[in-house]
């Protein structure tokens, strides 16, 4: 009992103690937060003393009361505060911020102070009970009071957002003083900045913006107008880099953007004069780049960019290649292919950010223009022939790698590859016959670059002619070597070509001259002796033939001729004069190849070995031809007649054609029966679309070819119509 | 065997000529492998199956196998043996003269009014043997497509040769009652 009693005693002393403590103490407080707040100062007490009431305070205990007491406090304070509220409204015009913020900072400084010597409260009591501390409680005062009454509300804001319009019209205005109301608004809270000032600032912007994009865009060109936005987003951020929040920055800037560039995207971009297309045209890079950039934040800012450069680029391209005018030199047309590809390339490098949605479209417009001139395959081939028999001659190997590839990415937009093939193989076999070929290497490497684009079956084709040029030196080696009494007379050079892989040639021989025939026949028994089984037939149209000539007057050449150009000129080691018919009958040269021939014999200046009576440039069969005894040249060596590769014309162009149209048939039927073995049933155009589909990577697939085709399959029992259905075709296993 | 002297003792007897299209019909009851021809198998079994065991029932079936020739789906079980019958044995397409023959015999029971222009195009720009395809082929575009040819679907699965035919039709002006206009055709 008396143990109860002592503890009792205990309890009942400390509080009473504490209380005591507290009442007194906190009458001191009390007395000298209202002091603060009205004064500005601690009137009678030091800091360290009120610091230490309040310590003990919160080490007996004391803290929620301490804490409501100051709460309450506060809250009385609140008349005083609408007293200064009131002072602030009062004033009129331009003092009305200075006042404001002068005031602010008066309260500012008194919560500080306060907070100062409440500093251990809100050091252990706040976070423990997670309540506002001691500034917060005073912030939210402010703001409920001061800032948030009516009049003072509306009128911060309204003053804020008149200034920025008055410096946005080139006024000069207090740029510190807006600052430190901006950043009273921060303090307070963001919402409070937010709702007092950003808000309504970026309302007033969307305005002035809009007025301001119809104001520039009526008198600005296209660059100009883009420059201006340039600027005054610049502005804009220079403006919140002064005195506005951070948070500002990335809205006020797509306030702008909005108003002065989303609600007039195509208008600029269509802008005569001075749009897109002019930027494209006239390679405009700083321009260009600035409108990418622009656009970039709008959601299909790019993408219409985009649509308008690619109508451009395959309008301009299908008039590249469709006018007349600009397809008659092959090389030139390709190379003006490649110029404007490497146009664009630059301009989506240097202004469009290398964006690959461009690169798309380019390649897009490519492929659709190109394929619109169907010479393209065979001019693109010609290009090739022309660097490799002379362009590339001496250049770097990195410059060639740069030419090859131009070429395979022209290849690649082509939609018949396999005309290109077959143009290829023909060029290539030329270059290789008549040795123009600039470098093997080159060869190579070109193949090896379509070789990675290509079906397989194109390279090994060229890959066994190359393979033929190799075996035809050592098979000439080993003749030589086994003939040694024929080096005295006439130097035989053959290439064995085998049929399937070159181009078709002609089954037409002219009649050689009594040396070279006996020369040609030993070389056949030797190889048929040592390649049983074979056949060869020589070519005479695609031979040539080194001949020393002396002529009446003592001169001397070495005249590089073709074979036929060779049977033709033998004939006047025996005969003065000879009529076209003797010519003709003698040589056995068909009469197309022999007039050429003897054109380039006869009529070309420089070269005219022979003379022809009369002069003209036809033939008939009673003209005479005899050795120009005046013939000079000041080279040694002559070269008459050459094998460049030439256009194809029209009917050669229309064999070709055919030709390619045959080679298709069976790829078209192979495709066919591949599907419907598969799917066993399909109807008519799902079929068509399939096969189209299969094969568009070698060519264009013409579906009234196709159509063909599968009749001729039904008719040969590999399909055949549903009964009921007569568009639905069924395999027949 | 039976053959065409045969065949022509036949038709005298049963009071038909032998041009006459249900010798056709006759032939497809008996499974007949070629025209003219007809073998003791095919002749015995045919009969059979038509209930014949006398001239006289011979005679009197004659107008009910004409009559087959109304009925639509008969009509194309016919018209597409023709086209095996017609041909030559071993062939695989029908002679060109052949095909038009008897497709004027064959349309002039079905009445197609384009079978005139059909038979001339063929002969202008054609020239060649007729597919079996191309062959049942037009009975469906026949049967479907009317002769103004308003509702031709240049996407369907039509031969090849019968796109060329309405485009031939089409260059010379076909009218709405499938009359030629071009005078230079005559």
């Amino acid at each position: 009992m008396s143990n109860k009693r002592k503890r009792n005693f205990q309890f009942r002393f400390v509080p009473d103690a504490e209380a005591e403590y507290f009442d007194k103490n906190w009458n001191i407080l009390e007395h000298a937060i209202r002091d603060i707040y009205k004064k500005g100062n601690y009137s009678h007490h030091s800091i360290e003393d009120l610091y230490r009431y309040a310590f003990n305070m919160v080490l007996h205990k004391s803290s929620d009361k301490l804490y409501s007491g100051l709460v309450a406090t506060m809250k009385s304070m609140t008349s005083h505060l609408k007293e200064i509220a009131e002072s602030i409204e009062a004033t009129q015009g331009g003092p009305f911020l200075v006042k404001l913020n002068r005031k602010w900072n008066d309260h500012s400084k008194a919560l500080l102070m306060i907070g100062d010597i409440l500093m251990y409260m809100d050091r252990i009591y706040v976070p423990r009970t997670k309540k506002a501390p001691v500034y917060e409680l005073g912030m939210n005062l402010w703001t409920e009071t001061v800032i948030y009454s009516n009049q003072i509300r509306t009128r911060l804001s309204n003053t804020l957002s008149e200034l920025i319009c008055r410096e946005r019209d080139g006024e000069d205005v207090n740029r510190k003083l807006i600052k430190n109301i901006t950043k009273m608004l921060m303090d307070l809270g963001l919402s409070v900045y937010v709702q007092v000032f950003e808000t309504p600032f970026l309302q007033v912007s969307y305005e002035f913006y809009r007025a301001e994009s119809q104001k520039l865009i009526e008198c600005c060109n296209c660059v100009d107008y883009l420059k201006n936005v340039e600027r005054l987003i610049n502005e804009e951020m220079d403006r919140v880099n002064h005195y506005l929040d951070p948070r500002t920055k990335s809205k006020i800037t797509y306030v702008v953007k909005k108003e002065m560039i989303e609600n007039h995207i195509l208008r600029l971009i269509h802008m005569e004069n001075s749009g897109l297309v002019n930027m494209l045209c006239g390679d405009k890079y700083e321009d260009l780049g600035i409108m990418y950039n622009l656009f970039s934040c709008e959601i299909d800012g790019l993408s219409k960019i985009c649509e308008v450069m690619t109508s451009h680029i395959r309008e301009s391209g299908k008039q590249l290649v469709t006018d007349p005018e600009k397809s008659k030199d092959p090389v030139q047309f390709v190379q003006r292919l490649l110029d404007e590809k490497n146009k664009y390339d630059k301009i989506i490098s240097l202004a469009f950010n290398n964006d690959k949605m461009f690169h798309n479209a380019v390649n897009s417009s490519f492929e659709f223009f190109i394929n619109l001139n169907p010479r393209c395959p065979e001019y693109i081939s010609l290009f090739v022939d022309n660097k490799l028999r002379k362009v590339l001659k001496g250049v770097s190997k990195d410059d060639v790698d740069i030419t090859l590839d131009n070429v395979v990415m022209l290849f690649r937009y082509l939609q018949d590859k396999d005309m290109f093939e077959k143009y290829y193989i023909q060029h290539l076999a030329k270059r290789l016959l008549s040795g123009k070929s600039v470098s093997d290497d080159a060869e190579k490497s070109l193949i090896v670059k379509l070789k990675t684009e290509c079906v397989h079956q194109f390279t090994s084709k060229v890959e066994v002619i190359f393979a033929d040029m190799k075996t035809s030196v050592d098979t000439m080696q080993n003749f030589y070597a086994s003939h040694s009494e024929l080096v005295d007379g006439p130097t035989l050079t053959v290439k064995v070509l085998t049929t399937r892989f070159w181009p078709t040639q002609s089954t037409v021989t002219c009649k050689l001259p009594a040396e070279i025939s006996a020369l040609c026949e030993k070389f056949r028994s030797y190889y048929l002796g040592t390649h049983a089984g074979r056949k060869l037939s020589w070519q005479t149209k695609m031979g040539t033939a080194d001949m020393k000539a002396t002529f009446r007057k003592g001169q001397r050449h070495e005249l590089i001729v073709s074979t036929y150009q060779m049977c033709v000129l033998i004939l006047f080691n025996n005969a003065d004069r000879l009529s076209y018919k003797e010519i003709e009958q003698a040589t056995e040269i068909p009469a197309s190849d022999l007039k050429r021939c003897l054109q380039s014999l006869a009529l070309v200046k420089g070269k005219n070995v022979l003379k022809k009576e009369p002069m003209s440039k036809d033939f008939s069969d009673d003209d005479v031809f005899f050795v120009n005894d005046k013939f000079s040249s000041k080279l040694y060596k002559v070269k008459i007649g050459t094998f460049v590769a030439a256009k194809e014309s029209e009917p050669e162009k229309v064999e070709t054609q055919q030709r390619i149209e045959e080679h298709w048939k069976p790829q078209i039927d192979a495709a066919i029966v591949r599907i419907m073995k598969f799917r066993k049933q399909l109807d008519h155009n799902h079929l068509i679309a399939e096969v189209t589909k299969q094969l568009q990577s070698r060519f264009l697939a013409n579906p009234i070819e196709v159509k063909k085709r599968i009749e001729s399959l039904i008719e040969r029992d590999f399909l055949e119509r549903d009964d009921i259905d007569r568009e639905l075709y069924r395999y027949i296993s | 065997m039976i053959f065409a002297d045969g065949i022509t003792l036949l038709c005298n007897d049963i009071q038909v000529d032998p041009q006459d299209i249900v010798m056709l019909v006759l032939s497809w009851h008996m499974k007949a492998g070629t025209m003219c021809e007809f073998s003791k198998k095919e002749f015995t079994e045919g009969l059979q199956s038509l209930g014949i065991d006398s001239l006289d029932k011979f005679r009197e079936k004659i107008p009910s196998m004409r009559s087959e020739l109304k009925d639509e789906q008969k009509f194309r079980e016919i018209y597409n043996f023709a086209f095996g019958w017609a041909k030559e044995k071993g062939q695989k397409s029908l002679a060109l003269d052949t095909a038009i023959g008897m497709w004027q015999l064959l349309f002039a029971e079905k009445q197609w009014p384009l079978v005139d222009h059909w038979c001339q195009f063929l002969q202008a720009r054609h020239n060649k043997a007729i597919s079996r395809d191309t062959w049942s082929q037009l009975l469906e575009f026949a049967k479907t497509v009317s002769s103004n040819l308003s509702d031709y679907d240049a996407e369907g699965a039509w031969p090849y040769l019968i796109d060329e035919f309405v485009d031939y039709l089409k260059e010379n002006g076909v009218n709405q009652h499938g009359q030629i206009n071009d005078s230079s055709l005559n």
